[in-house]
């Protein structure tokens, strides 16, 4: 019995990212493609984000001319491929304050939104710190704060003090702090609905990159494998690998069952399709009577 | 009223609803030209000393709009109003003084003027959202209050969007350690 379906949805990539960037120490290993994606999370009585992409009408230009990032569609263009209208999103879990992951809220007008209280407060105190320091404010919009708080004031923003249980039914949140960014989260589903669950999907938000993350080279320390943290973090690798383990122990260690929504090669392990409009509707499971949205 | 403010108050109570921001006084926050598409009509030289000035005073009102609005999620969403006696206020409110003083320095070819009335603007809605967390009162219904330094930081927010240049290095997002940073 599932009560969830989940989809990985792409709505813009950049072809050519260094990978250093989401592999630690990966120095001089060349490009890998990185997709923008948001997930939908679709039961019977809700239907969830994790993330909602950033606005293209704010940042699409300058993406475009800078680093190349392509083919930006807006969330009623690439959730109609699974059926859904950004209308009737009514819970949006943001894993942390990233311009890419919390910049379209305007897109969902009907979402109350989760985000870590640490996140925005740490935001804060890095803002506040003198130009020298002005490295651990990178990739913030303060837009996005202001349109924060717009949402605080409709009573649309709820701020989460570390771990939090049944959000929704079999959802539940949970922090890893200073690493990816000071407040960063992971959201958890446990599609049986069971407290200790057979079936439970961890949505990794910028936690892991890509699959390396998890099964990294260990050859330097003697191991096949090693945890091998993201590349890009205002807090620590450490954090991020204890993250990991986190996660991983919530899955059984089943590295399928993390899912990284930046991971090109989630199509060689999930069923998956590409759009009309050139991006990649993946489908991590689907809840009992939901019909594929990936196969013919 | 001439024909053209007629048209543009017509648009605005047609589509903005009364509480809009864009009703407050002060100029109204729209794009203007900025350095970069002003460097071929001004001469490189001039616009790009007046982008130069501006950069900072970029940066400053950049944190303050976004400290403004952290601050006021942090006091509605936890009940409290001890944001008001917090270190980041502080230092939130010692940059927009330094703000101020580099925008009483800031000289404008007259061409850029619009620009720098967009600066002036936003730095003085800020001023009116952070005067307002002084109003903020322990237990108390602060309703009224958040409203007002949410609608002041809006405006202050809409007015520095309007004065972004890309090339000039006015920008509001830092993009050199984001996941689209591709080393170009």
């Amino acid at each position: 019995m599932s009560d969830y379906s989940i989809w990985v949805c792409e709505y813009s990539y950049v072809k050519n990212y260094h990978k250093s960037g989401v592999l630690y120490g990966a120095h001089n290993q060349g490009f890998v493609k990185l997709p923008y994606c948001y997930v939908v999370i679709k039961g019977r009585d809700h239907v969830a984000m994790v993330d909602v992409g950033y606005n293209d009408k704010d940042y699409g230009k300058v993406l475009g001319d800078r680093f190349g990032v392509e083919n930006w569609r807006s969330p009623a263009t690439v959730l109609a491929e699974i059926g859904v209208k950004p209308e009737e999103v009514d819970t949006c879990f943001i894993t942390h304050a990233h311009f890419d992951h919390f910049g379209n809220v305007e897109d969902f007008p009907n979402a109350k939104f989760y985000i870590q209280e640490r996140e925005i407060a740490k935001w804060v105190w890095a803002m506040s710190l003198p130009d020298r320091l002005r490295w651990m404010m990178v990739a913030v919009d303060p837009g996005d704060i202001v349109r924060g708080a717009d949402l605080a004031r409709q009573k649309r923003l709820v701020t989460v003090n570390g771990a939090l249980s049944d959000v929704l039914p079999g959802i539940d949140l949970h922090a890893a702090d200073d690493s990816h960014t000071w407040g960063s989260m992971w959201v958890t589903v446990r599609n049986d609905g069971q407290a200790q669950s057979q079936d439970t999907w961890v949505l990794a938000g910028d936690l892991v990159y890509v699959f390396e993350n998890i099964h990294g080279p260990g050859a330097a320390v003697d191991e096949k494998e090693v945890y091998t943290p993201v590349g890009l973090a205002v807090g620590s690798q450490a954090n991020l690998v204890l993250a990991t383990e986190a996660m991983m122990k919530q899955v059984g260690y089943d590295s399928h069952r993390v899912i990284p929504v930046h991971e090109e090669r989630l199509r060689d392990t999930f069923p998956s399709r590409i759009t009309r409009e050139g991006l990649r509707i993946t489908e991590i499971c689907l809840a009992d009577g939901e019909t594929s949205k990936v196969s013919a | 009223m001439t024909v053209q403010r007629r048209a543009l108050f017509d648009r605005l109570t047609s589509v903005h609803r009364p509480d809009c921001a864009l009703f407050a006084d002060g100029p109204l926050p729209m794009p203007v030209a900025g350095p970069d598409d002003l460097a071929p009509l001004l001469g490189s030289d001039q616009a790009a000393r007046y982008a130069d000035a501006c950069r900072p005073v970029f940066e400053d009102l950049r944190r303050v709009v976004g400290q403004l609005a952290g601050l006021m999620i942090l006091a509605q969403l936890t009940d409290s109003s001890e944001v008001a006696g917090l270190g980041e206020l502080a230092s939130c409110r010692r940059r927009f003084d330094e703000a101020g003083e580099r925008i009483r320095q800031l000289v404008a070819p007259d061409a850029l003027e619009p620009h720098r009335e967009q600066l002036v603007a936003a730095h003085a809605f800020s001023g009116l959202a952070l005067g307002t967390f002084s109003e903020l009162r322990p237990r108390g219904d602060n309703e009224a209050a958040f409203d007002t330094i949410s609608r002041h930081v809006r405006r202050a927010y809409a007015h520095l969007s309007a004065a972004t240049a890309e090339k000039a290095g006015l920008a509001m997002v830092d993009l050199s350690h984001a996941c689209c940073s591709c080393g170009r």
